[in-house]
């Protein structure tokens, strides 16, 4: 499956490109939201790996203008983030009701294997 | 931190909850990385990575807790004459590593030479290399489409002798982000939205630690590059000698 990694730090992103190439999947990284509509543009990707906290534009503006887009509207997206489930809980509902996104993971604790099962279940249901 | 200069120090509540919060990411790396080690063997673990990440979160722990050092001590806070060119020479050694994890060069801009400014030698050390952490950081997140390039500088002005870190991939920083992101430094997961995805605590313990030195930390330009520089009074004694 092809990802589209939207992560801001770069060390980080080598660490999760490095997981999801050596489990046989191919990997278009952006740091920034522009960059990564255009990657999603150019590579069509099978399912977005997202940072919401990111320069200038947020992740959720990101969705916001994914989605927009009549054919990346189902697309699956894992929220893989630093800010804290607590902050999250009121995004929680509007992130799977308006942007369609059912899968979020708190970036500290999500374990490489935990990762990469929601990013497999992510595209297996739907 | 209440430092002096002014009534908008950073308060120590909000610093430590931005160190805490930028501390998540070297954990992070290290963490992830051990764990990749782990899933495959084949795959070695990457030292480079895990050893900079690593440092890096410990010279920030460190310069925290000098920063509150200093200002506990304030009142008896003994600035000595420091070479700023030396220590600006140094602090790109240290950076070095770090920085080009990040993809970036770093360029030592000093041009002539300075005389010795009054500062504390220690902790104008760990406010240049935690602002260098910070701005690394910051510019690493730049899309790679440029060179990305730090440049380490000193150069004199009538406010005294300056010195920061200036970067081409810094457009967002000016002055008034800096004054609404330092409002926000530990009460905002990104306090420096707009150039920054992270807390950026590095940007906010050197400016306290440049506080208990009665400067602070300014927006500056140097040559179309944006960044952030304190300007340090020369020693008058040693001009003499």
């Amino acid at each position: 499956m092809h990802i589209l990694l939207l992560e801001p730090n770069t060390v980080l992103a080598d660490t999760y490109r490095q997981l999801f190439i050596k489990t046989g999947h191919t990997v278009a990284h952006s740091t920034s939201a522009q960059a990564a509509i255009n990657a999603a543009d150019e590579r069509r990707p099978d399912v977005v790996v997202l940072e919401l906290q990111l320069p200038q534009h947020s992740g959720i503006e990101f969705l916001h203008e994914f989605r927009s887009y009549p054919e990346w509207q189902r697309l699956p997206v894992v929220v893989h983030t630093f800010v804290t489930p607590p902050k999250l809980a009121i995004a929680r509902e509007a992130l799977a009701r308006d942007l369609h996104v059912h899968t979020i993971l708190y970036k500290p604790q999500t374990s490489l294997q935990d990762l990469l099962c929601a990013v497999g279940q992510a595209v297996e249901t739907t | 931190m209440q430092a002096g200069n002014g009534g908008s120090a950073i308060e120590l509540h909000d610093l430590l909850l931005s160190v805490a919060e930028q501390l998540k990411v070297p954990l992070t790396v290290i963490a992830r990385q051990a764990e990749l080690g782990q899933l495959d063997q084949a795959t070695s673990l990457d030292v480079t990575h895990v050893h900079t990440q690593a440092t890096a979160a410990l010279q920030l722990v460190d310069s925290y807790l000098l920063g509150l050092e200093l200002v506990k001590s304030q009142t008896q806070l003994e600035l000595e004459p420091v070479s700023i060119a030396s220590t600006l020479a140094d602090t790109a050694h240290h950076l070095e590593q770090f920085a080009r994890q990040y993809g970036i060069e770093l360029e030592l801009h000093i041009a002539g030479k300075y005389e010795p400014v009054m500062a504390h030698g220690r902790g104008l050390r760990a406010a240049l290399l935690s602002l260098g952490f910070a701005l690394s950081e910051m510019v690493g997140a730049a899309e790679a489409s440029r060179r990305r390039v730090i440049t380490l500088a000193v150069h004199r002005t009538r406010q005294g002798i300056v010195t920061g870190m200036y970067s081409g991939q810094a457009s967002g920083l000016t002055a008034a982000n800096w004054r609404r992101a330092r409002s926000l430094a530990g009460r905002a997961n990104q306090p420096f939205a707009v150039a920054n995805s992270g807390a950026g605590a590095g940007f906010f313990v050197a400016d306290a630690i440049l506080r208990s030195m009665q400067t602070a930390l300014r927006v500056g330009r140097l040559s179309r590059q944006s960044g952030l520089a304190a300007s340090f009074r020369p020693s008058q004694q040693l001009q003499f000698v």
